[in-house]
């Protein structure tokens, strides 16, 4: 009876939304790194941690008042408190557990092994109980116990919490980390070092009433002080015997210091690359409406240095040399296969939320074909662009999903023509379009603001400004309207082309936005 | 056009395209390949004897396109051809800025940059998409709507007006982009130096319309250019 209401209850749980949104709400602001709002909530405990240290200080050589005592013993506890409780229940799932331990019984035609379970949750929860972070966490409770004056220095435990809410410590953790065994090493070798030399000089001085080191005690104390190079000079060795042993332990101690040293340096030169693409990667998963450039070439540098003036341009590029070129040439760039699915999942980019559009400006048809398939695998609705290197590969791109394909010698082609046809017309393009005269030619969009104020084109004060409007893209025709006659009726979502020196088209914009005087 | 023959210097995809697009503004379309060996026919080399090619054709009507994949060896090219023919209409293919830094100092003529304006393309269809697609239909003669240039012989129309003060749309159904002066300065219609330049015989207008109203606009003003 009772096993079937547990196993009922971890149903319940395990499909009810509301229970699953609130566990995962939790988990989001306590654990993912990603959601947005956790960096609000770990502020607020840093906060928190600088407060309670602050009062310990202050607490030393003065009285404080009720209100702030009562506000670091209790108020701040309870929060912690309810923050370990938090972590230690989104930590794992008991009706998960439950659930399938109780589907694999049924499986087996089985009763429901309930002690089964139940130790399957205590291991679980007691493995996180006990992990470093847990502990910490723990410990910086204990000071709520203020009437044990002991417990008070607990409070520095809540410092070590900062590790659980600033990167730069994690970062410093993982790059020693990855160093363990050396580090291991060196703690062996200064451990025997500190051992031996504690024996040797307690040995030796111990007996001599002049010298200060009395006891095992101040042996290591002295060994520590020596051997990290601090060398404080409160005890020093007086006998002969225990000179020539404080020679052997500062040749040690130059030892131990290099070593450590130079293996913080190399960890931290090792994982510098690592470092900074994790941190470019946070990055980008935050970027929001960025052009991402697959492959980087000559066309691509072209494009992102125009496009980098108004708009965000990611750079992504399997080759190494090429990727590291494009970051010596002030973009974003990332050493990943723009044709593999893994590479987006890697960089955590969400195309159909981040990506304005995604260009294929590889020199190789292959390589843009790959990765238009793999870019539409991921998402149909993205504006893929992409360059077309040999003709006959055109339909290739078209089935790829290419929603707009450049051919570079089609181009060169019209422009010869244009230039032949009409050298005049040419150059009045090229500049209009090179933007180096001033002169642009730009498209306005006719929102229900612009409407409110402007119904009709005879009612543009355009000539007021100098523009020339070229004419309007009604878009609910989808269909360029040139020349406008005066009794255009505007609509929302139509586009106003105009030309005109680039400081009058934007007063001209901004003037569309105000009431008509 | 007043040169007879366009010489094309490379065959390539790019020549197809230029061929495709220019040969009907040349009574003849003539394309060469490079090949150290003159005997095979229509074929050049980067050495100096250019006696076969002079015999041939009357260079002072010619124009040339240098349209070599290889970078250097299109540079070669043109300043071969400028050595040899001072005079003569040089087109050359440019794929970045630093060659076309250097074809303009070879003596080219005409630069036909092309990452450049693949890149110009590019950016524009995403930055103006409308403004990339109406052009696009222009230049590539999917729309009704024409670009020209026309040559102002008869100013007794505008005389002594000023073009930003002229209603080009309402009267003549026209707009008019940029004026290129008989002194070959050139101004965008509604720039601040237009306000200056009032409009006279031999200027050159730079518009777009829909063909009919371009014909009559040249009527009105009996131009030489041709559309």
């Amino acid at each position: 009876m009772i096993k079937s209401l547990i196993v009922d209850g971890a149903y319940f749980l395990n499909t009810s939304k509301s229970y699953q949104k609130t566990k995962r709400y939790f988990y989001n602001i306590l654990e993912n790194d990603e959601y947005r709002y956790k960096k609000y909530f770990d502020i607020f405990m840093i906060i928190l941690i600088f407060i309670s240290v602050a009062i310990l200080i202050t607490e030393v050589k003065s009285k404080l008042s009720g209100s702030l005592l009562f506000f670091n013993i209790y108020v701040i506890s309870i929060v912690f408190f309810t923050e370990y409780i938090l972590r230690l229940w989104v930590n794992s799932s008991l009706s998960k557990i439950i659930i399938d331990q109780s589907e694999h019984d049924a499986m087996l035609d089985d009763d429901f092994n309930l002690s089964k379970a139940l130790k399957d949750i205590i291991k679980v929860k007691m493995k996180y109980i006990l992990s470093f972070k847990a502990m910490v966490d723990l410990l910086a409770i204990l000071p709520f116990f203020h009437q044990l004056r002991l417990l008070r220095i607990f409070i520095l435990f809540r410092v070590f919490k900062l590790f659980r809410y600033t990167k730069s410590i994690q970062t410093f953790s993982s790059v020693v980390t990855a160093k363990k065994f050396e580090f291991l090493t060196l703690f062996i070798f200064a451990s025997i070092i500190i051992f031996v030399s504690s024996v040797l000089i307690y040995v030796m001085e111990a007996n001599n009433e002049s010298s200060p080191i009395d006891t095992l005690f101040d042996a290591f104390y002295w060994s520590i002080v020596t051997i990290s190079t601090v060398g404080f000079g409160d005890i020093t060795p007086v006998t002969q015997e225990g000179q020539v042993v404080a020679i052997f332990v500062i040749i040690a101690g130059i030892g131990v210091l290099a070593f450590t040293t130079s293996l913080i340096v190399t960890a931290f030169t090792e994982k510098l690359d690592e470092i900074k693409d994790l941190k470019l990667i946070d990055n980008i998963s935050k970027m929001k409406e960025f052009y991402l450039i697959c492959g980087y070439e000559n066309l691509s540098k072209e494009v992102a240095t125009r496009l980098i003036k108004n708009n965000k341009v990611i750079i992504i590029e399997e080759n190494p040399i090429k990727a590291e070129q494009a970051k010596q040439d002030g973009f974003v760039s990332v050493n990943y296969n723009p044709g593999s699915i893994s590479s987006y999942k890697k960089l955590r980019i969400d195309i159909n939320t981040q990506v304005k559009s995604i260009l294929c400006l590889s020199h190789s048809d292959v390589e843009n074909v790959y990765t238009a398939l793999t870019v539409r695998s991921i998402s149909k609705d993205v504006f893929i662009l992409s360059t077309l290197i040999n003709k006959g590969n055109r339909r290739k791109l078209n089935f790829a999903g290419v929603n707009e394909i450049i051919y570079e010698k089609e181009i060169i082609g019209i422009v010869a023509k244009e230039f032949v046809a009409q050298p005049v017309a040419f150059e009045a393009i090229h500049a209009l379009r090179s933007n180096n005269s001033n002169i642009d030619i730009n498209e306005i969009l006719i929102t229900e603001r612009v409407l409110q104020n402007y119904a009709m084109v005879s009612q543009l004060n355009n000539k007021k400004y100098r523009i020339v409007l070229l004419g309007i893209y009604k878009n609910s025709k989808k269909m360029f309207f040139f020349n406008p006659m005066d009794s255009t009726v505007l609509e929302v979502g139509d586009y106003l082309l105009i030309i005109g020196n680039n400081i009058f088209i934007k007063e001209f914009t901004l003037s569309l936005q105000k009431e008509r005087s | 056009m007043s040169e007879e023959n366009a010489l094309i210097f490379g065959d390539n995809d790019y020549t197809a395209e230029i061929n495709k697009n220019i040969s009907k503004y040349y009574n003849n379309v003539h394309i060469f390949t490079l090949n150290e060996d003159k005997n095979v026919k229509n074929s050049f080399d980067l050495g100096d004897d250019w006696d076969d090619l002079s015999d041939k054709f009357d260079m002072k009507e010619c124009s040339a396109f240098c349209i070599l994949e290889d970078i250097a060896q299109n540079i070669f090219l043109t300043i071969s051809l400028r050595d040899a023919f001072p005079d003569l209409n040089i087109i050359a293919l440019a794929q970045d800025k630093e060659t076309e830094d250097k074809l303009n100092l070879a003596g080219a003529s005409r630069i036909l940059p092309a990452t450049q304006t693949t890149a110009n393309v590019i950016v524009d269809m995403l930055d103006k998409p409308i403004v990339t697609e109406v052009f696009h239909n222009i230049l590539y003669e999917k729309s009704l709507l024409k670009i020209a240039e026309i040559k102002i012989e008869d100013n007794t129309v505008f005389d002594g007006k000023y073009p930003s003060d002229i209603e080009w749309s309402r009267d003549h159904g026209v707009l008019v982009i940029s004026v290129v002066h008989e002194d070959g300065s050139k101004d965008f219609i509604y720039s601040s130096k237009s306000k200056h330049h009032p409009v006279k015989s031999g200027d050159i207008f730079v518009l777009v319309g829909y063909e009919e109203d371009i014909k009559q606009f040249k009527r009105l003003i009996g131009t030489k250019c041709e559309n």
